[in-house]
């Protein structure tokens, strides 16, 4: 079969626009579905009174990887074509805290600052304002920081790669962590659990 | 009012589902199905496109259109601006992901809106004012776009999607992520209690 | 425990059934050996008879002059002697990790080695491993030098030569090549010093354009 169809040519740049957009729809959707067009829901994540945030995103994480894993096995997917962010391991972990700090602080990340928009809530807005700002501000502070943006390149790879283990054997343990991490999280939520009292 | 909250026992160990107070329509959906159709949609997304999905690249691709708009010879010069805005055939909103953000706001109106969770509100505690979380969100937010682009992605394109694909600079980002809002979220508890 | 699947919650079936999937992941194999193709031997004589999977040196010069980025040109001999001295713009990608992953099947792909030898054999593994795109640089380094680098004019040329030459002077010093006027058309060229590169244009070939940022997020 010729997948990742895009890479093989079966339809155009324009067209995958509108398949983006049809795309977006589903992740915007799904983001509201779960609640995340709440800061407050996000937030509590890291109060550990609702750990949404984990379980949303570790189920599609490994909902999407052990697909494309057995799509590929099964000679359906071209795994070697999907496009995979290069590591350049420093700035991505010190963007990264900069990243949580951010999140916490204002509440959203971009996507759900989107959909948080998109339902009606004015303080999304002003966050997308400061996101764009901080973008800017990046870009202007560019010619300064591009080498450390730059440094410690380690090129694509993978976590199979990098320890030397099998692409199957880290699919497993990742999801006996997410599922340890699943159960482990209802017995957190319980034990922060609070006794909110809303006027 | 009190919000209700309902607890579920150590037998149903994977489950817990939030009950909310009746100003919300319908309750949300339980995370570990969300989170399956999300990853559906992810996984689509690499089967359709070869790639993930992502939000802050959409921003970035507005950014350098505006800078580009006002000041051509200036963002021309800044490397980072001049990745965006390509060899100038193309107009750089003209991209994926612009088109799939603006998808994911279309796709989180319909949601909330059959929900009925559609309400112009501000989301705060009741302890500080709407301003104070004004100041919040938008500290909040210009912190957020420094570090997504930093770290060359947000939550949606390197924790999601670097995730499933096992990146491991997007599976360090994603510790790196939770590591830092941890560290921070006690000092900004006030926002919400 | 409810021990009666029946009366497990659906958050419980879920956990069940990706727990399941992922198990048998560390039984699979790799994903990345999924994919075949089917090796027509008698499409791939056909294209070796037409020759449509050469590309010249002087062409090859022309693309990297004029800077055309939409191919990948690799080099496929040991890593010393890349360091040595490579075509600008080639990436150092060795014959027995060619299917390792570093290209993908949706490009295009030009080989070379000193000769001709590897990269006809690079040639064959891309193509049976479902590569489309695959051509070979004709008479490898060998021609490279002879036609680009050293081109070289015979004594008592015809005019149209000498017309022709002119460019592949203008080419050759690009490259940092020197233009020949006469001399013996026998071996000489082993006394001429190869250019040397300031910065090796594609280093060490770590897959993944940086080029072609669209894809990030």
């Amino acid at each position: 079969m010729n997948a990742p169809f895009f890479k093989f040519g079966l339809f155009g740049d324009d067209v995958s626009l509108i398949v983006a957009f049809v795309i977006g729809i589903g992740f915007g959707f799904f983001l509201e579905r779960a609640g995340f067009g709440s800061a407050r829901k996000l937030c509590a994540q890291f109060y550990l009174t609702d750990l949404a945030v984990f379980k949303v995103m570790f189920t599609a994480i490994i909902t999407a990887m052990v697909g494309l894993f057995w799509l590929s096995w099964a000679g359906f997917v071209d795994l070697s074509l999907v496009y995979i962010t290069p590591t350049y391991i420093v700035p991505q972990v010190v963007g990264g805290l900069i990243l949580g700090v951010g999140f916490v602080v204002g509440g959203y990340c971009p996507g759900t600052s989107c959909v948080a928009a998109a339902t009606g809530k004015l303080d999304a807005f002003v966050y997308l304002g400061g996101i764009i700002v901080g973008i800017f501000v990046f870009g202007e502070l560019f010619p300064i920081l591009s080498s450390f943006y730059e440094s410690t390149p380690m090129g694509v790879v993978t976590i199979p790669q990098y320890f030397g283990i099998s692409y199957g054997l880290v699919v497993f343990l990742v999801v006996l962590m997410a599922i340890g991490g699943f159960a482990g999280g209802a017995w957190v939520e319980k034990k922060f659990a609070p006794k909110v009292k809303e006027s | 009012m009190s919000s209700t909250e309902k607890t579920l026992t150590l037998d149903d160990a994977a489950v817990h589902k939030r009950t909310h107070t009746a100003r919300e329509a319908q309750p949300y959906w339980n995370p570990y199905v969300a989170g399956l159709g999300l990853g559906l949609v992810l996984l689509s997304s690499f089967v359709i496109m070869g790639r993930g999905l992502g939000a802050s690249g959409a921003f970035s691709s507005l950014v350098a259109a505006t800078v580009n708009t006002v000041a051509p010879s200036h963002a021309a010069s800044n490397t980072f601006y001049a990745e965006y805005l390509g060899d100038g055939t193309k107009n750089p909103l003209k991209d994926w992901l612009v088109f799939e953000v603006l998808g994911a706001i279309a796709g989180g109106f319909i949601s909330g809106l059959l929900a009925g969770r559609f309400k112009k509100t501000v989301e705060k505690g009741p302890r500080i004012s709407v301003g104070t979380r004004f100041v919040f969100a938008f500290s909040g937010g210009i912190i957020m776009g420094f570090g997504a682009k930093l770290a060359r992605g947000c939550t949606s394109g390197q924790a999601l999607t670097g995730g499933a694909l096992l990146g491991l600079g997007s599976w360090a980002f994603m510790l790196a992520v939770f590591a830092g809002a941890y560290a921070v979220a006690y000092f900004v508890r006030r926002q919400w209690t | 425990m409810k021990l009666s699947i029946s009366n497990w919650t659906i958050n419980q079936k879920l956990a069940l059934v990706v727990g399941v999937l992922g198990f048998l992941a560390v039984f699979a194999g790799s994903p990345y050996k999924g994919f075949t193709s089917t090796v027509d031997s008698q499409e791939l004589a056909a294209i070796v008879e037409k020759e449509v999977d050469h590309v010249s040196p002087e062409e090859l010069a022309g693309w990297i002059i004029s800077g055309k980025s939409d191919y990948r040109l690799v080099d496929l001999r040991k890593e010393a002697e890349f360091s040595e001295y490579h075509i600008p713009t080639a990436e150092s990608i060795a014959l027995p990790s060619i299917n390792d992953g570093y290209l993908n099947r949706g490009e295009k792909i030009v080989l070379y080695s000193d000769g001709g030898i590897h990269s006809a054999q690079a040639w064959f593994l891309l193509k049976a491993n479902g590569y489309k795109g695959v051509y070979i640089l004709r008479g490898g380094l060998e021609e490279w030098k002879d036609k680009v680098l050293f081109p070289r004019l015979a004594e008592n040329a015809p005019p149209a030569e000498v017309a022709a030459f002119e460019k592949a002077k203008l080419v050759s010093t690009f490259f940092g090549g020197s233009p020949q006027v006469g001399g013996a058309a026998a071996s000489s060229t082993p006394a001429m010093a190869l250019p040397k590169l300031e910065a090796p244009a594609g280093g060490p070939v770590k897959a993944g354009a940086a080029k072609k940022k669209k894809e990030g997020c």
